[in-house]
């Protein structure tokens, strides 16, 4: 790899890129006109946004006026609002006290109400009932009079009364609204405005008839002091939720296009060829390339968020509490940017090698952003916090990290920078690899565009069946049992006794798990047995060996799944939903248990996972991007989110067992013993200790379980890594599939 | 020069299954020679050619040019060839100078050297009205020009083209075909594959009948006509890939059921 060659693709990248009208007006002229124009165009729709009033109608009104005035001619006294604008907001209708229409307040004006609302004549009503002034007076009478007087809602509800008490009925005027209409619903909430403010003014005389100052209804003044008032912070704190998520997604979007034209485009015009067949290496266009993308991916995030910032500066200023972004802030975006882009240029550019045209490629901006999107806009939910949890996660590790500056929390950024710093890191050079792996495959560089034919396919893998299925089998397989999972879950719920829990556990293991895995197996394979690595082990040592392992790397899982939990706690609804089936395994006999949720799944999960989906990412050629794929699908399959984090783990475990030596068999022993090792575990309690000393001798009972004395992990995880190591010098079974098409790459790697 | 042996290539078809496209392919080409490659459609005459300038990796056998295999030694390999194919296409945003001034650059030519050759090929092929003109602008025959001065630019030894005359009209095809034969006789080896009998006929020296990965005959002209007693090609190519077709069955020959 030379870097003259690499500046060479680079320079003509972007000149390329720069002479495309298309991609200068998304890089330089939207940004600079999309805020502008959003500008103008709010200030333009805020005019059809303007608030209409409501329009109500008052029945039974009566005599309610003699209290403090609740009306100023046809509308509501001016009094009654916070904002003597909002008067106009209600539009009101006294009905009439008709003679014909019954009784003023009477049930069946409150009738006609009720049907005006309905029909959406008016948006809400206000009914008096006919009583309304008569029990208002009756309890101002009693106030006159010094008698102690308690007000009831219900009529007759007199038992509470302490003896020489009055009771009075309550006066109840009434809303009436339909909450099927978002109109009908706001006139409510004002309406409600109105008579609250009238409820204090008729409380306020009550008062002075009974003889007390009106400030007895308001004993204090609550005041509120903001200690970010008048500083930066507080504009500081505004921007720092925007500017960062708009980071990512203009960093994303600069990233798109330029890789679908560079990759997908050249691709379609027949110049990769081209480039291809020159002295160029495959790792030098990867890089020329990437670094193209990166450019015009910083570009634009970088003049979005400048124009953003200048537009919000003179916009948003005039804004109570908003203000121009701070000025410190562009250093802090400044530092963030290039991670960012690196890592959506290193990505774009993969999924733009795979696109066969620049239609297909931008098909896949969807799923891009399917992905992007909550993780750039999962900081923005109230109460997500800078933790280290937070910060491992790509992407919204980077957003709070960045919020966390811009908010001036520079020694909480300090803190979590190494994390986010080495995830992103992390994810940069996986995306950069996976770019340089798509340029290495000859499938995805001169994919024809043959047509997908889901019938002929189908078809194929069933009448010309080879002897283990493809990977393509094994990710249909891993689909169906994910979906099959999720649909069986969702319809049945959890267990809530034990007959329940070894039925749930039963169906979900049979049917939805090793089910698809062997009817697929029956269906697309010839050779069941190897498909499903039904086969004697490399030697029959790997079975104890296996569950040895287990055994010494259970200390350490046991550790791993506390920080899980400290650093992704559970949240409660998840706690409620598993609360009832672990009180239900509590309770169950240790022999069932062991029999349902660890010798079942131990096969089942085997023969799905490590037999059919195994052999499946092994015709991939390579034996650790199998493991890999196998034991994502396994910890997606265990559905709760730090379940899904160990089951992967101990799912790369079990894998390469698995591979190592040539037979599922080691694989069931080791899940197995892993699963049997956690029910006894949940076992566990002080009583015990106390009965088996030998027990507390290597673990003691902490709070919410027991822990492992760290002698114990450490001398577990040393035992574990020379079992490791005796399962590494296994022979090596026979891959065939592997061999044959791994044989490519190995020389493609030599070469690069 | 260029030295195939026994290559194979299989790749998988989503209908098909595995496809056979080359099977045990073997042949040799020397110096200031023009060898060509005849066969129809889906012959693996592409495949062939994209193995040779690395662009494909052979599933067995194996293929040098000029003592470097194409797997193991695939920089070196592209370094001593040039080539020309119907999907090579110039840079639509580049002009013609830019274009093949890049590729110099590629190559590691020195600035001043390279100024000079291209000063030199652009009188020479003609092209000096594609000097400033984009690739998006020019015309069919300018941009083969600019390929064929983008192959030659490092002057290597090998030069390859893939069908470069489909799609060309008689004018262009025939000035292309007048500057492969001129580049022959400055002692380039030449690899053409084309299946248009005219070409073979009038060019090479050597030719080679491909048909569904098979090399059905090869041999100068007069030793093909020769050895099936047969004066016209056009003749002698149906009649070899019928009695290739009749031996084996007709499904046989794309999609074989996997090992």
């Amino acid at each position: 790899m030379t870097f003259p060659n690499i500046k060479l693709i680079l320079a003509r990248e972007v000149r390329d890129q720069l002479r495309d009208r298309r991609t200068l007006f998304m890089i330089f002229v939207l940004p600079l006109l999309l805020y502008p124009l959003l500008g103008m165009g709010f200030f333009q729709v805020s005019q059809f946004m303007q608030e209409k009033p409501s329009r109500v109608i008052v029945v039974g009104a009566g005599e309610v006026d003699r209290f403090p005035r609740l009306f100023d001619g046809d509308e509501f006294a001016s009094e009654l609002f916070t904002f003597p604008d909002d008067q106009r907001l209600l539009d009101v209708t006294v009905a009439p006290n008709e003679p014909g229409a019954g009784e003023p307040g009477s049930l069946e004006m409150r009738e006609a109400a009720w049907r005006a609302v309905e029909s959406g004549r008016y948006d809400a009503a206000l009914y008096f009932p006919s009583d309304f002034t008569q029990r208002l007076d009756a309890f101002r009478e009693a106030l006159r009079g010094r008698q102690p007087v308690v007000l009831l809602c219900e009529e007759g509800d007199t038992a509470a009364l302490a003896a020489g008490e009055l009771s009075l009925a309550v006066p109840s005027p009434e809303i009436i609204h339909n909450t099927a209409s978002e109109k009908s619903d706001i006139a409510e909430m004002r309406l409600a405005r109105v008579l609250r403010r009238w409820s204090e003014r008729v409380g306020a005389d009550n008062l002075a008839i009974g003889g007390l100052p009106p400030s007895a209804a308001r004993p204090f003044a609550l005041e509120s002091a903001d200690v970010a008032y008048e500083t930066p912070h507080r504009g500081a704190a505004r921007w720092s939720k925007i500017l960062p998520m708009m980071l990512v997604l203009w960093a994303m979007t600069g990233a798109f296009y330029p890789a679908v034209d560079l990759c997908a485009g050249e691709k379609e015009r027949g110049t990769l060829e081209t480039l291809l067949c020159s002295p160029a290496l495959r790792t030098e266009i990867v890089l020329g390339k990437l670094l193209t993308i990166m450019l015009f991916s910083a570009a634009t995030a970088l003049l979005n968020l400048l124009s953003l910032g200048l537009t919000g500066a003179v916009v948003l200023s005039q804004i109570e509490g908003f203000g121009a972004p701070p000025v410190l802030a562009v250093f802090w975006l400044g530092a963030a940017l290039l991670p960012v882009a690196a890592l959506f240029s290193a990505l774009c550019l993969a999924l733009a090698a795979f696109a066969r045209s620049t239609k297909e490629g931008q098909y896949y901006l969807m799923p891009l952003m399917l992905v992007t999107m909550p993780l750039s806009v999962l900081p923005m939910a109230p109460g997500v916090e800078l933790t280290l949890g937070n910060a491992l996660i790509p992407i919204t590790g980077v957003v709070l990290l960045l919020r966390s500056a811009l908010e001036g929390h520079y020694w909480q950024t300090l803190q979590f920078a190494p994390p986010v710093i080495a995830v992103t890191f992390a994810c940069c050079l996986l995306a950069i690899r996976w770019a340089v792996e798509q340029f290495n495959t000859e499938e995805v560089l001169f994919r024809e565009s043959e047509r997908f034919d889901l019938a002929a396919w189908l078809r194929r893998l069933v009448r010309q069946r080879q002897p283990t299925p493809t990977a393509a089998a094994a990710v249909v397989c891993g689909v169906l049992i994910l979906l099959a999972r999720f649909f069986l879950g969702a319809a049945v719920g959890p267990p809530r006794d034990l007959a329940g829990l070894v039925r749930s556990v039963a169906v979900t293991q049979v049917v939805v798990i090793a089910g698809p895995a062997l009817l697929l197996a029956l269906l697309v394979t010839s050779d069941r047995a190897r498909t499903l690595l039904l086969r004697q082990p490399a030697t029959w040592w790997t079975m104890p060996a296996a569950a040895l392992l287990a055994l010494m790397l259970h200390p350490a899982m046991n550790i791993l799944q506390r920080v899980v939990v400290q650093l992704y706690p559970m949240s409660e609804s998840v706690k409620d939903a598993l609360g009832p089936v672990e009180r239900v395994i509590a309770d169950a006999p240790l022999g069932l248990l062991v029999l349902v949720i660890a010798l079942l799944p131990a096969v089942c999960e085997e023969l799905a996972f490590r037999g059919f989906m195994l052999s499946g990412f092994l015709r991939t050629g390579s034996k650790w991007r199998a493991i890999a794929c196998t034991a994502v699908f396994f910890g997606l399959a265990h559905g709760v989110l730090q379940q899904s984090l160990i089951a992967s783990l101990v799912g790369v475990v079990i894998g390469y067992i698995a591979v190592q030596s040539g037979s599922l068999l080691p694989a069931v022993v080791y899940h197995l013993m892993n699963n049997t090792l956690a029910v006894a575990g949940g076992r566990i309690t002080p009583e015990t200790l106390d009965r088996f000393p030998a027990l507390a001798a290597v673990l003691s009972g902490g709070p919410g379980g027991y822990v492992f004395h760290w002698q114990v992990v450490l001398a577990g995880g040393f035992a574990a890594v020379l079992l490791l190591g005796w399962f590494a010098r296994l022979c090596h079974p026979e891959w065939p599939e592997v061999e044959l098409s791994g044989a490519v790459p190995r020389r493609l790697a030599q070469e690069g | 020069m260029i030295h195939v042996e026994n290559l194979t290539k299989h790749y998988e078809d989503l209908k098909l299954g595995r496809v056979m496209a080359l099977d045990g392919l073997s042949f040799h080409a020397q110096p200031g020679q023009m060898y060509g490659l005849l066969g129809p459609n889906g012959a693996g005459k592409t495949t062939t050619l994209r193995i040779l300038s690395t662009l494909l990796k052979p599933t067995g056998g194996s293929a040098s040019i000029n003592g470097y295999d194409v797997v193991d030694q695939s920089a070196e390999v592209r370094r001593e060839i040039g080539f020309i194919s119907a999907s090579t296409a110039v840079y639509d945003r580049m002009t013609g100078w830019e274009m093949v001034e890049y590729f110099g650059r590629l190559h590691g030519i020195a600035d001043d050297e390279l100024r000079d050759r291209m000063e030199r090929l652009f009188h020479r092929l003609k092209m000096n009205d594609t000097r400033d003109v984009l690739g998006a602008k020019m015309s069919t025959g300018m941009k083969q020009r600019v390929s064929i001065a983008r192959a030659i630019i490092h002057d290597p030894p090998v030069l390859i083209f893939d069908e470069a005359t489909a799609g060309l009209d008689v004018l262009v095809a025939r000035a292309l075909l007048g500057a492969v034969a001129e580049l022959r006789d400055h002692g380039k080896c030449i690899l053409f594959s084309t299946h248009i009998m005219r070409e073979a006929e009038k060019l090479c020296d050597r030719i080679a009948i491909v048909h569904r990965g098979h090399l059905l005959a090869e041999g100068t002209l007069e030793e093909l006509r020769r050895r099936h007693g047969e004066h016209d090609l056009e003749e002698l190519f149906f009649r070899l890939i019928t009695e290739h077709n009749a031996i084996r069955s007709p499904l046989a020959g794309t999609a074989i059921p996997a090992a």
